[in-house]
């Protein structure tokens, strides 16, 4: 792997910024100021998206039917909390956005703030030695959870923070393991997905590719709160095609029985048939294997039914969209610590790839589908 | 009717997996509308430009059923559901793949009735190993319980998947008399109801009706410990009213009422606490419709004995028909 490979910079400065649900500006500064001079235009989005416009040549491809406008789709969000009050004690007690499970969260390090400056905290948890008997071994309520920032008294508390105020883990960016080919860090789900399509569009520009149909690449709000970026995102672009690229929870040695593990790690992106919202395009999702097939992509079937992602929502927009995923294996997926194989993001990109040359080339880029005779 | 609903059965149509029927339905509407189209997700879109009111009618082509998920070592296949599957009343059944190859779901051994659930299946296949089961069928591909219909006392038929293909039935009988239709008028075949009535919401977003009536089955309340509920089987069309998705548009539930009774056909009225129905998709999609539904009254919805009279199934075409034929000036 190059060491200079720009995509892994990128998920770097990704990973690290803040970006909770309902709190995404810093993240789409990072993003806007990235891919601007990559594409046509930035259009305005009124959830607080990114949505970066490449203008096709104009030029209808052949086929029965072919796409006009191509939606990528990617979620800026990550899961976090809110800070819903302030203790006469200056601890803070929160509103979470992941899914309520504490687990994750007790004794964590965590950034508290807004977009524009945050302070560091711990989630404070009782030790061991004054848990009652009964309680040993049992996960810590939510209700029972605060976060210390340090402030003994509520005044001080609100010196620096206020009700309303978000919370995201604070966790390094590493890559470990070996030959250096995991990647540890926060925010993973679906920084991945963004840093793949900031890559794109370096590479759309770099090749001076002109694709047949119009590309947007879409980096939506608040997909872990509901979806709500995407719905909104995809009505304003109203694409005939979009295509989701997510991280997904690999279960592959979590002690999972095998036909649960959804996904496993250095195969490749899970591409998806069926979730919890979605039931995928067949012609169009089988139109992409057979790309990952021809150019020797790496990339798997994501196995056993689980989750959701933006095309829950793209699928259903105005008169319908046809739609796709591919998502990144991610162990311990909505904790501080996401791991996924770097191999998994390089085959992923190439596949993005593989599919926007597709669609520059008239012969390729035919998206069949039977039509009614 | 029984001839069109028999074909029908015959096509598998499990949710996502429409393409077949879909094709099938578009080849026998086309001599009947002026327009046939097929839209994003599969639904196929039938029109007959008109004078009258904008009127979308839509039955759902899809059926419950089962996708392959994973391929165990020994030749097993693990499975997850496709919309509301009753495991209890589908354990030890036959089903049968889009290819048509057979196989028996089945729970682990040792697996209580009450813990019946997707996880807790398998299905044989009669394979002896993954590699021999890989190449008899894909991941992702997907079956469902055996399709079939007979008859039972009088009037009565029995079989799987009635729900929605007596819909599908209704219409496309009710699409002969479309030379009568007075007002603009749409049959919409829609796709993944089961799931989450996705497919009539973007049918209807892109026809954007005045009224929007879902044709499709109900449950009753004449079966041995049925909760309370005010349709029997063999008392005509359901009028729907109300269901756990959706509360009608009151004009419309009036006016369909009236014309049953203008026109002798028998109907009753519907109030279903459990469940839903595309008219919900419909109502709310792009700026929203006036909408309501035409039910037909099914006993023992999702298992693999369906039951419903067929002179029900004969009144809610009727229906169909008249409101079709029906002036709509006094809206």
């Amino acid at each position: 792997m190059n060491q200079d490979w720009t995509t892994l910079s990128l998920l770097e400065t990704l990973s690290c910024t803040f970006g909770p649900s309902g709190c995404e500006d810093a993240v789409a500064d990072v993003i806007r100021t990235h891919v601007e001079r990559y594409c046509d235009e930035i259009l305005p989005d009124s959830m607080g998206g990114v949505i970066a416009y490449v203008r096709g040549d104009g030029t209808p491809l052949d086929g029965p039917v072919c796409p006009r406008r191509l939606m990528f789709s990617s979620h800026m969000d990550e899961v976090g909390f809110m800070i819903r009050s302030i203790t006469e004690e200056g601890l803070l007690k929160i509103s979470s956005m992941c899914g309520g499970d504490t687990r994750v969260l007790a004794g964590r390090r965590v950034w508290v703030g807004n977009e524009s400056s945050q302070v560091q905290g711990v989630f404070g948890v009782k030790p061991l030695h004054l848990v009652k008997s009964e309680d040993r071994g049992q996960a810590v309520e939510l209700e029972e959870l605060y976060i210390d920032i340090g402030a003994s008294t509520r005044e001080d508390a609100e010196g620096v923070v206020h009700v309303g105020d978000y919370g995201t883990f604070a966790s390094d960016f590493v890559i470990f393991g070996k030959d250096k080919e995991y990647i540890k860090g926060k925010a993973l789900d679906d920084r991945v997905g963004c840093a793949i399509l900031c890559s794109a569009l370096r590479q759309i520009y770099a090749a001076g590719l002109r694709p047949a149909c119009d590309l947007y690449f879409a980096f939506t709000c608040r997909e872990e709160l509901g979806i709500s970026g995407a719905r909104t995102a995809a009505y304003k672009i109203d694409p005939d095609f979009a295509i989701v690229l997510e991280a997904t929870a690999a279960g592959d040695i979590t002690g999972t029985a095998d036909y649960r593990q959804v996904a496993h790690l250095g195969r490749g992106g899970a591409v998806s048939l069926m979730d919890r919202s979605t039931i995928y395009d067949r012609p169009f999702t089988d139109w992409i294997l057979k790309a990952a097939e021809e150019e020797q992509i790496p990339c798997q079937i994501k196995q056993y039914v689980s989750g959701g992602n933006d095309a829950g929502h793209i699928h259903k927009s105005r008169a319908g969209v046809r739609c796709a995923a591919v998502s990144a294996p991610a162990r311990y997926i909505h904790t501080a610590s996401n791991v996924v194989a770097k191999r998994d993001i390089e085959s992923m990109e190439q596949l993005v790839m593989a599919v926007i040359r597709r669609l520059c080339s008239k012969k390729e880029g035919r998206i069949l589908r039977c039509e009614i005779s | 009717m029984r001839n069109i609903l028999r074909q029908l059965i015959k096509i598998p149509s499990v949710s996502g997996r429409e393409e077949r029927l879909a094709a099938y339905i578009a080849k026998e509407m086309r001599p009947y509308f002026d327009t046939v189209e097929r839209d994003a997700l599969g639904n196929v879109i039938c029109r007959k430009t008109g004078a009258g009111k904008k009127l979308l009618f839509c039955a759902h082509m899809d059926e419950i059923g089962f996708i392959v998920t994973f391929i165990e070592e020994d030749g097993f296949l693990r499975c997850a559901p496709v919309g509301g599957i009753d495991f209890p009343a589908a354990a030890y059944s036959r089903v049968v793949f889009e290819s048509g190859r057979s196989g028996v779901l089945i729970p682990e051994e040792g697996t209580k009735p009450k813990d019946y659930k997707g996880d807790a299946f398998v299905v044989d296949i009669g394979a002896k190993s993954r590699a021999e089961a890989a190449r008899l069928v894909k991941i992702g591909e997907c079956f469902s319980l055996e399709g079939r219909l007979f008859s039972l006392a009088g009037s009565r038929i029995c079989g799987r998947p009635l729900d929605d293909k007596l819909g599908c039935a209704v219409l496309m009988s009710a699409a002969r008399e479309a030379d009568t239709f007075q007002n603009d008028v749409t049959f919409v075949f829609s796709v993944q109801e089961e799931v989450g009535l996705r497919g009539a919401r973007t049918a209807a977003f892109a026809a954007a009706p005045d009224f929007g009536i879902a044709v499709d089955v109900t449950l009753t309340g004449d079966t041995k410990g049925a909760k309370p509920m005010a349709v029997s089987l063999g008392k005509g069309a359901a009028v729907k009213l109300k269901d756990a998705s959706v509360i009608c548009d009151g004009y419309l539930a009036k006016k369909m009422a009236s014309i049953a009774e203008k026109q002798k056909i028998p109907s009753q009225k519907e109030i279903l606490t459990s469940g839903g129905s595309d008219t919900a998709a419909l109502q709310l999609a792009g700026a929203g419709c006036r909408a309501g539904c035409i039910s037909i009254p099914l006993r023992y919805c999702h298992s693999g004995v369906e039951t419903a009279d067929m002179r029900d199934v004969q009144a809610c075409r009727d229906l169909v028909c008249a409101v079709a034929q029906a002036d709509f000036a006094d809206f």
